[in-house]
């Protein structure tokens, strides 16, 4: 097991994990400023949360810090919620993304589910994807913790075989730790 | 005339003799240096591990008896095969990044950089451009590494580094793989560690190698399979991916209004399509 730690996000990796935590490009174009990699497509763009049951849309992004976990070799390039690493999935595959939103966000409805949450199997479904992609399902979440406002967006690699996924992705889970601002 | 003649034989000999003297003077303090082991290029002033973090710019250095050209790096003390650790570091701007090679699929080519290293420069060109898609293997994967934050200008590697490959600022991977010398490469296997080491002049050069070492460990590069799966037929990935291409090739992005334009509008017809239609 591996810790990888930034802007107060520490995920407990298992052995094979990639794991990228940074946020998105300063507005003000500051090449030294903070930034994720994100997808071309996937322009800054709002601070507001997504609707609830919503799939996770490519404008959905957020300058607040973005972790990405998988157990497959990240792209260079991402969309905060995956777009050009899950096209990349195979059946035993797992891709988790952790976006923050904004402080304020903690306190409104969709977020107040209080710590890090757990899937179950039926949790997952297929048209809970960004782009639906055959054989593949997501699921979604939104939760506060010390304050700070998270969407939490798995995708596995095999809707059939889910069942030890999703057990892989609760393990990850529960070595996820949140600091407060 | 014939004082002059002999005279003039006089100083020719006389001449000749210095030539031949000076000749010998010269041989003699090159055959002194050689003992010294000084050579004409200063080969063997950079052994020194100050030496080895800047023979980048240095280029030059002695290993035993083994004396290196100018660009291309020096063995290693001990040899990297086999070796198989994770790399962890920052991207330039300050984030985590985490590389997990132990039972990673594919190859991974850690290449070594430095931004100060002028025989770097082509391989922070190629990784810029296309020629990164040289590397061998459909699944390789191409990781720039530089030494960490404390070592490294932040700024310079951002400037250098490509979204084409992932970028990791860090000092300890330099260490665990007992990288000797900027630019260097080590081809991963999840499974096996290490399977290849070594130095080139050019990008170009760096993926003949590639091949060669990949062979050598017997890895099946399949490159002469085809470049799609059986998964990419049944979601029509490739056909999804080209289209997504052509479209931006031509200007058209997600959102734009040419996508949702009447498919048979006529020219000065309005936006009446179905009329346009008929």
């Amino acid at each position: 097991m591996t810790d990888v730690s930034s802007y107060g996000i520490t995920a407990r990796l298992p052995r094979g994990w990639d794991a990228r935590i940074a946020k998105r490009p300063d507005p003000a174009g500051d090449p030294a400023g903070p930034s994720t990699r994100a997808a071309p497509e996937e322009g800054i763009s709002t601070r507001s949360a997504p609707a609830e049951g919503d799939p996770p849309g490519p404008l959905a992004g957020t300058e607040h810090p973005v972790a990405h976990l998988a157990n497959f070799p990240l792209p260079p390039v991402r969309g905060d919620y995956g777009s050009g690493a899950v096209e990349l999935m195979r059946a035993d595959d797992i891709f988790v993304a952790l976006v923050e939103f904004e402080p304020e966000a903690a306190s409104t409805p969709l977020f107040s589910h209080r710590g890090i949450p757990r899937f179950g199997v039926n949790d997952f479904s297929p048209h809970t994807m960004q782009r639906t992609i055959a054989g593949m399902c997501g699921a979604q979440a939104f939760f506060n913790r010390n304050g700070r406002a998270f969407c939490l967006y798995v995708v596995l690699g095999s809707h059939a075989l889910r069942a030890p996924l999703v057990a892989q992705v609760n393990a990850l889970l529960a070595g996820l730790e949140i600091d407060p601002l | 005339m014939t004082a002059a003649i002999v005279a003039l034989g006089v100083v020719v000999g006389l001449l000749g003799v210095l030539v031949v003297g000076l000749l010998r003077s010269h041989a003699d303090v090159l055959r002194a240096l050689h003992d010294l082991g000084i050579g004409e290029d200063d080969l063997a002033a950079a052994g020194t591990a100050e030496g080895r973090r800047t023979a980048g710019r240095r280029t030059t250095r002695t290993t035993g008896e083994i004396r290196m050209v100018p660009g291309v790096a020096a063995p290693g003390a001990s040899s990297s095969l086999g070796r198989l650790v994770d790399v962890s570091g920052v991207d330039p701007h300050g984030g985590a990044v985490h590389i997990g090679l132990e039972g990673s699929r594919g190859l991974t080519l850690l290449a070594f950089l430095s931004s100060g290293c002028g025989s770097c420069l082509d391989f922070w060109r190629a990784f810029a451009t296309d020629e990164v898609e040289q590397v061998p293997g459909r699944d390789t994967r191409v990781v720039v590494v530089t030494r960490g934050p404390e070592e490294e200008s932040p700024s310079e590697v951002a400037a250098l580094a490509s979204d084409r490959v992932t970028t990791v600022m860090s000092s300890a991977a330099w260490d665990d793989y007992d990288v000797p010398v900027s630019p260097y490469f080590l081809l991963v296997d999840g499974s096996r560690g290490v399977v290849g080491e070594g130095a080139g002049g050019s990008w170009a050069q760096v993926v003949d190698l590639l091949r060669k070492a990949a062979a050598d460990a017997g890895l099946a590069l399949d490159d002469d399979r085809p470049r799609f799966t059986r998964r990419d037929l049944l979601v029509g990935r490739d056909r999804e991916l080209r289209a997504d291409r052509e479209l931006a090739a031509a200007g058209i992005e997600p959102g734009s209004p040419e996508l949702y334009a009447p498919l048979h509008a006529a020219p000065g017809d309005g936006a009446d399509g179905e009329d346009g239609a008929r």
